[in-house]
């Protein structure tokens, strides 16, 4: 099939979306950002019968807070993410994560629903959303389900959305004020690279010392999904995080990633940085928390 | 085919195309506007960067039919020779251009990113604002110091 025979379907609202999702018979595609998807069919890997242009979907596109929990719209962009002050206050880990991906055009371009859909084991947002323990919403006509965002993942490119679902909504708990993320990332190069390895990490503080009441921490690019490194989680919380427990935390988290060798780096390499990410992170994060208490 | 209605450099036009035809084939092969340039055609070089609705982003991604009823402003749109853009200018003065190539999306790009800031940019600011847009001659230093200077005219222009 030729890029010139594709032809492009642009619904107005959700519903019309989820009406074409659940009756049309031809191949169809969602076309969001379109950084991932476009590139794909100039490869000639999708050439489906109809591209569904999501752009015009406006009600899929928002930030808001809603009671305790802050709720983004898929299509919102990556720069929209990063120039959000809710999101600046009350998750800094993604609008990190974000200001990661690409250069300038591709922010402005690429959408968080994009990102996740897609699906990548080395998306930056992914481990971030896992950091904060969010939660996707699929909508289909017949009705909404919420899933954690760790059992949405099932393999590199395959997520649990059936064909007839879309992602309407991110969601995740407001932070508290004890509450402090940091995202890490390991690329080929400084700028707009793709990930060797990233790491998500969010730390709830207990006021006043080095020690914390509980924590995420989120790897990407070291196996067929994001994987959460619940073995290092659970030794946050046996002390004050002193320079031996952070040491130790950084080799149980060598031996939980499983990454592979590929076209960017080694397996070994990348347990390496795994652990060395981590380590830096929690330092940083320290460091961070040590100033705020001051 | 289809036929897409959009606004390119403050003209209303229409084509007729694949829906699926990338935005900068539209705009070089059916609006004649040939200052964008296509390099590597998967959103990594930037030489390709326009203005879609005042937001730089890589026109050789963004399809015809996403395009219906928008904005775009290629480079041709930031300035012509006889009235130049002063970031045009100030590739000119500073000798930022050597092959070209990279130039119309550098200057989409650099027009975008000096609108959205009131101040002289350091080279660390603008390298991280242009590090979407590649070029294989200069060695940036150039680009970088006419970025600076139209900053500072930009600047001195408004304080009069």
């Amino acid at each position: 099939m030729f890029v010139s025979e594709i032809d492009m379907l642009s619904p107005r609202s959700l519903k019309e979306c989820l009406f074409i999702l659940e009756n049309e018979k031809s191949s169809l595609r969602l076309l969001a950002g379109g950084t991932d998807a476009v590139v794909r069919m100039k490869e000639g890997k999708w050439r489906p019968d109809y591209w569904v242009n999501l752009k015009h979907v406006d009600e899929l596109r928002f930030i808001t807070i809603q009671k305790d929990e802050i709720q983004i719209g898929p299509l919102t962009t990556h720069s929209e993410i990063i120039n959000s002050p809710l999101l600046q206050a009350h998750a800094d880990v993604l609008v990190q994560a974000c200001q990661e991906i690409g250069a300038t055009q591709m922010q402005n371009m690429g959408t968080i629903g994009g990102n996740i859909a897609t699906a990548s084991p080395a998306g930056d947002t992914i481990p971030a959303l896992y950091a904060l323990g969010a939660v996707i919403e699929l909508t289909s006509l017949s009705g909404k389900r919420m899933i954690n965002v760790e059992d949405f993942f099932i393999g590199p490119g395959k997520t649990a959305a059936q064909p007839n679902e879309i992602i309407s909504k991110i969601a995740f708990n407001v932070r508290g004020k004890n509450d402090i993320g940091i995202f890490q990332k390991l690329g080929p190069r400084k700028a707009q690279s793709i990930s060797i390895v990233n790491a998500a990490v969010t730390l709830s503080m207990k006021q006043g010392t080095k020690e914390c009441t509980g924590g995420r921490i989120a790897f990407g690019s070291v196996g067929p999904t994001v994987i959460r490194a619940k073995k290092c989680e659970a030794m946050l919380t046996l002390g004050p995080l002193t320079d031996e427990m952070i040491a130790n935390i950084g080799r149980v988290a060598w031996k939980e990633v499983m990454p592979i060798s590929d076209i960017r780096a080694s397996a070994s390499y990348r347990r390496d940085m795994a652990s060395a990410l981590l380590e830096r992170g929690l330092y940083r994060l320290l460091k961070r928390w040590a100033e705020h208490e001051e | 085919m289809k036929t897409i209605d959009f606004c390119v450099n403050g003209k209303n036009v229409s084509v007729i195309c694949s829906p699926a035809k990338t935005l900068l084939d539209v705009l070089r092969e059916d609006a004649g506007l040939t200052g964008s340039k296509e390099c590597c055609g998967k959103g990594e070089c930037g030489s390709c960067t326009v203005l879609l609705n005042d937001v730089p982003v890589c026109s050789c991604l963004v399809l015809a039919g996403q395009v219906e009823g928008e904005r775009v402003v290629t480079v041709e749109g930031i300035g012509t020779k006889q009235a130049m853009d002063p970031v045009q200018q100030a590739f000119v003065d500073e000798g930022a251009t050597q092959c070209g190539y990279c130039t119309p999306g550098l200057i989409v790009a650099s027009r975008a990113y000096l609108t959205s800031i009131g101040h002289v940019p350091g080279l660390d600011e603008i390298k991280r604002a242009l590090g979407g847009n590649l070029c294989r001659c200069t060695g940036y230093t150039k680009i970088l110091q006419a970025v600076q200077t139209a900053a500072a005219r930009q600047l001195s222009s408004r304080e009069l």
